[in-house]
């Protein structure tokens, strides 16, 4: 059984801070078992109604990962914007995984951990947005950012001004925006305009 | 898109939705001024803000939790499901989760099994399995699996069949070979159960051993009718290219059969009829004679390779005597053109009856079917009562399973290995009455010394699994902090006369529920309760259990409910180790022994407690020793089978001199023989091999109760006597360093040898005048300076310290030993030797090493030798 040491992890990760993308390669299957967890409690929560709070969630995984002595996140836009960046790493490794096991001809069965089944639908769904978004990312980088904390990071408006600082008007302004252009670009198909 | 450009977009967007809809328009024209194409963006941009209300709204760990995390629904036990109410899980697959139910309505049990949401969000997939499933229930058949109804409750679409008690034939295969006999009758009720199918119209598409059950009474069922076709997909989707999953793989996820069953025209995609039914049973019916595979290969393609164009082995050659007509027929059943295979279930039927019969006139009816079935199963349940009520004197605080638990289930695919390690965690008190605690300490120690006797599976000790008693339980960290792979959690409340307690196993790799269970009794019943629970883990833990076994844990120490009550609060006072702690612990033992005079257990936590208080010089070594003993032997008197008494026993003969060391070790090794997963047994060994001199056994002694107790201060500090005996000193070090880590230092004699030895003395001073401040009269700390001293070659201050340590002990001379040590390490061998001899002769010599380098300025006296004669150790 094979379980990082949050030494691991926290090295990696700063390697990738700065830039290192071969040390993202050896983070994602070292948090992904903590992912998968946290995946798990999501959807094990008492009722639908009751709101738990995503980024509490994302924060509580990396505690656990992360050696906080050794890393001192600058500030929680710092923590909140590498969390966000992972999680997205991640999933969308893992829809991308899935999409070509179905393309390539898959075992029609495909099971992962204990027979969980791909929605292919999920899958596909996660890569057009985020094909999307690195399309918007080339010439507005801000409302990249923002997409990214919101919907990778779990943060509502109110976190994503803390982190940003930005005013809340402006917050919500650019996630309408980034929201109707990344729906434009998916349900259009394209993403390259003039 | 160029950056500027999209400013531009944006800014019109931001203002565009900053006007009310209706006035949009003109603010646009206005706006962009002719530029058509800019216009247009910023309308189709606005058309997708309206559309985009909700998008991407709910966070993605929602979606991730799709993704990543199971996506088949879950209930839980105790759930309510319209009319059905949840008891238990019986398994997952690839399927869907299957769920053992009570139908509240006819007061019957079921089977339960949630359709995994990924079908039921395709509403054409729905509506087929619910046409299938239709036509399937229409299937009167007894070897057909009875379909009761297909519900929905909100989203969650299940299925409710009837409950087999049994297992499925894929796990029978696995356990033993198959009798030709069996296994013809096996065929004889698919082939039943087909016919009847086919008749209706049906075919079933997915025949295999995972899917045929074998009940207990010799019935056999078919599953799945129906549900087959909503399984699989087309055939063309199959990868050729990837490997079969190996059967016995990770202990992750759905079982891939190592053998595809399907036939030719399946693997072709061409369409399939009943002919291809009979295909697979072929293929089933060859695995079941002969124990392999008809076509076998290292990846699907392989396999379907040879299943289009390889003939399978002869049955002649991996089985003698096999008869004729069923070559003729196996080999029938498995033609690769469907036309001359059998074109009916029917035809197969009469040969597979015809060839039944003649077997069973050549062998003279043995081999009959239920008779086989049953001895593959294990102890019916009235066998083990009866073991249970000739049980007359108490044993070991095991708990056993009423073998209903055993012999319930399998309704799911069996994913692999055993699993060898657990940890049962001290229960939660969910009530509100503090009084419950005790059982909620009690009850997981019960279970966790039930299953310590079972010899394949690492039990972990108490000590290290009450450290995380009252925190929030991550199994994961659990997992890797004791190295199990699974950990038993639970919640005890009351509710008047009931108790309610509600359990979960859970795998540590992913913090995966095993097993979840609510059991809700009277008080009274609580030992019943524990039995249950430990057979149910141990089942769910796949391990497979001897009947001796089965039987050790069906034996209950006591009936007495305060007696217990008694028993567990004296353990957990024993296992604080201060003086007043060790006397209350005496105390309730002492009662629990008056509520049941027949309880072994008691009498070993007498035992235990009074050597520790002898050991550490709470009360004269002597009597501590006396009292242990005989308490110990007691113990064994009511019964031989109780581990700790055989442990406490051992202790006697081997801490205290004289020394009776091949007595000693005997207790021990006996006492690890019953209770493989006993730390402290193990831990005493070591302690033991240690003073004979036997350093390698020591540690692999020791290194044993590590595993078994990875948190335990003890144990950890037990580990450096090897390398310390052994004088390699800095490893000797490094190791105590580590121990400390778990626990508080200066508990040894053997920790001031080490840092005398690697020189550390004025910081190892410092440190133990600061512990003094905490620990004001522990005796140890105040002879740890004095050995510093003595190493100093402070003369004058050590010779103060003896005279303290003299004072302190009186007349008992219970420090004997340690003043001997403090005049060996100022040379004076003389008084060294004397004190020992004092010490010898008022008993007080426990824990004597002679190989310690304390030792080594009087190893060569005549003196010694002769102490050593005197106290039991060979030299």
């Amino acid at each position: 059984m094979m379980t990082p040491s949050s030494q691991e992890v926290t090295e990696l990760l700063l390697a990738w801070r700065d830039g290192n993308e071969a040390a993202l390669e050896k983070l994602l299957p070292l948090v992904y078992d903590e992912l998968h967890r946290l995946a798990a409690r999501y959807m094990r929560r008492e009722s639908p109604g009751h709101t738990l709070q995503t980024s509490a969630l994302v924060n509580e995984a990396f505690i656990r990962l992360i050696d906080q002595q050794q890393v001192h996140w600058q500030n929680r836009a710092h923590f909140f914007g590498i969390a966000a960046q992972l999680m997205r790493r991640i999933l969308l490794d893992h829809a991308r995984g899935q999409a070509r096991a179905k393309r390539g001809g898959g075992l029609h069965r495909v099971s992962f951990d204990e027979g969980a089944i791909v929605s292919e639908q999920c899958a596909a769904e996660l890569i057009a947005l985020d094909d999307a978004l690195n399309a918007l990312a080339a010439f507005d980088s801000r409302k990249r950012r923002i997409v990214e904390l919101r919907f990778f990071g779990g943060l509502s408006n109110e976190e994503v001004v803390e982190v940003m600082g930005m005013s809340l008007r402006t917050v919500e302004r650019e996630w309408r925006k980034a929201k109707a252009w990344l729906h434009h670009a998916i349900s259009e198909g394209e993403t390259d305009e003039a | 898109m160029r950056p500027e450009r999209w400013q531009q977009i944006d800014q019109l967007l931001e203002v565009a939705l900053d006007h009310p809809p209706a006035e949009r328009d003109a603010f646009l024209t206005k706006a962009c001024a002719g530029d058509e194409t800019l216009r247009r963006k910023v309308e189709s941009l606005l058309r997708s803000d309206e559309a985009a209300q909700s998008f991407i709204e709910a966070p993605a760990v929602g979606l991730a939790a799709e993704v990543i995390a199971e996506r088949q629904a879950r209930l839980r036990t105790g759930q309510q499901l319209g009319h059905y109410q949840i008891l238990s899980k019986l398994g997952a697959g690839g399927m869907g989760e299957v769920y053992l139910a009570q139908d509240t309505r006819l007061g019957r049990k079921v089977a339960l099994k949630i359709l995994p949401t990924r079908f039921t969000q395709d509403a054409e997939r729905l509506r087929r399995f619910e046409q299938e499933a239709r036509a399937a229930s229409a299937l009167n058949h007894p070897n057909i699996l009875t379909i009761h109804e297909i519900g929905q409750v909100d989203a969650t679409h299940y299925i409710v069949t009837e409950f087999i008690d049994g297992q499925p034939l894929r796990q029978r295969m696995n356990d033993v070979r198959l009798r030709l006999s069996e296994a013809l009758d096996v065929a004889v009720q698919v082939a039943s159960a087909l016919a009847a199918a086919h008749e209706a119209g049906i075919v079933h598409r997915d025949i295999k051993p995972e899917n045929i059950m074998l009940r207990r009474d010799g019935y056999v069922k078919v599953l799945d009718f129906g549900l087959a076709k909503l399984s699989e997909a087309p055939p063309e989707i199959i990868d050729m290219h990837a490997p079969i999953a190996a059967k016995v793989t990770t202990g992750f996820g759905a079982v891939m059969g190592t053998a595809p069953y399907m036939s030719p025209e399946q693997a072709r995609g061409q369409s399939v009829d009943a002919r291809s039914d009979i295909f697979s049973l072929g293929i089933v019916l060859y695995e079941m004679i002969t124990g392999r595979a008809p076509f076998e290969g290292e990846s699907s393609s392989d396999v379907i390779a040879a299943l289009l164009a390889k003939e399978p082995l002869p049955l002649a050659e991996c089985l003698a005597e096999v008869p004729r007509e069923l070559e003729q027929l196996v080999a029938k059943t498995l033609c690769k053109d469907r036309e001359k295979r059998y074109q009916s279930v029917n035809d197969l039927l009469v040969n597979l009856k015809a060839v039944n019969q003649d077997l069973e006139a050549r062998t003279n009816g043995r081999g009959v079917i239920s008779g086989e079935v049953a001895a593959v199963h294990r102890t019916s349940a009235e066998y083990l009562l009866n073991e249970i009520q000739h049980h007359k004197r108490a044993v070991f605080l095991a708990l056993a399973i009423l073998v209903i638990a055993s012999v319930t289930l399998v309704y799911f695919e069996w994913p692999g290995k055993a699993i060898d390690s657990v940890a049962v965690l001290p229960f939660v008190n969910a009530s509100a009455d503090p009084n419950l605690e005790y059982l909620a300490d009690g009850i997981p120690e019960s279970i966790s010394n039930s299953l310590s006797q079972l010899p394949h599976l690492k039990v972990m000790s108490r000590n290290s699994v009450f450290s995380f008693k009252g925190r929030n339980i991550n199994a994961k960290e659990i997992g890797q902090k004791l190295g199990v792979r699974a950990v038993l959690t639970g919640t005890v409340t009351q509710q008047g006369e009931n108790l309610m307690i509600s359990l979960e196993l859970v795998d540590t790799r992913d913090n995966s529920e095993l097993w979840g269970q609510q059991y809700n009794r009277r008080l009274a019943d609580v030992f019943a309760v524990q039995e249950e629970i430990a057979k149910e883990v141990s089942d769910k833990l796949r391990l497979k259990l001897t009947g001796a076994e089965t039987q050790q844990l069906a034996k209950r120490p006591t009936e007495n409910l305060k007696a217990f009550q008694y028993y567990v609060q004296g353990r957990a006072y024993a296992h604080r180790r201060t003086r007043e702690d060790l006397l209350r612990a005496i105390s309730y033992c002492e009662q629990a022994i008056k509520e049941d005079p027949n309880f072994a257990l008691a009498y070993t936590g007498l035992s235990d407690a009074y050597s520790n208080l002898g050991v550490r010089g709470y009360i004269e070594p002597r009597e501590g020793r006396r009292k242990s003993e005989e308490a110990a032997r007691q113990a064994l008197a009511l019964d031989e089978g109780v581990a700790e008494a055989h442990a406490a026993l051992g202790l006697v003969y081997t801490h205290y001199a004289p020394f009776n060391f091949s007595l000693g070790d005997r207790e021990l090794r006996r006492a690890i023989e019953l209770s493989p997963s006993l730390a402290m047994a193990h831990q005493y060994l070591a302690t033991s091999l240690a003073r004979q001199g036997r350093l390698e056994e020591s540690l692999e002694e020791t290194l044993k109760a590590r595993e078994l107790d990875p948190l335990s201060p003890i144990i950890a500090r037990t580990v450096v006597l090897p390398y310390y005996l052994k004088r390699d000193y800095a490893r000797a070090l490094e190791l105590l360093r580590q121990a400390d880590q778990l626990g508080p230092p200066f508990t040894t004699l053997l920790e001031f040898g080490v840092y005398v030895k690697n020189g550390t003395l004025d910081e190892t001073l410092g440190r133990l005048e600061k512990a003094k401040l905490e620990r004001k009269d522990d005796p140890l700390l105040i002879y740890g300076i004095g050995i510093i001293y003595a190493a100093q070659g402070k003369r004058a201050e050590a010779l103060q310290i003896i005279k303290q340590l003299e004072q302190m002990s009186g007349s008992s001379l219970i420090q004997a030993q340690w003043i001997a040590r403090i005049y060996a390490g100022l040379n004076d061998r003389e008084q060294a030797l004397t004190w020992l001899e004092r010490g010898l002769d008022a008993g007080a010599n426990a824990g004597f090493v002679k190989d310690e380098p304390v030792w080594d300025p009087i190893r060569n006296d005549p003196r010694f030798t002769n102490l050593l004669v005197r106290m039991g150790i060979a030299t």
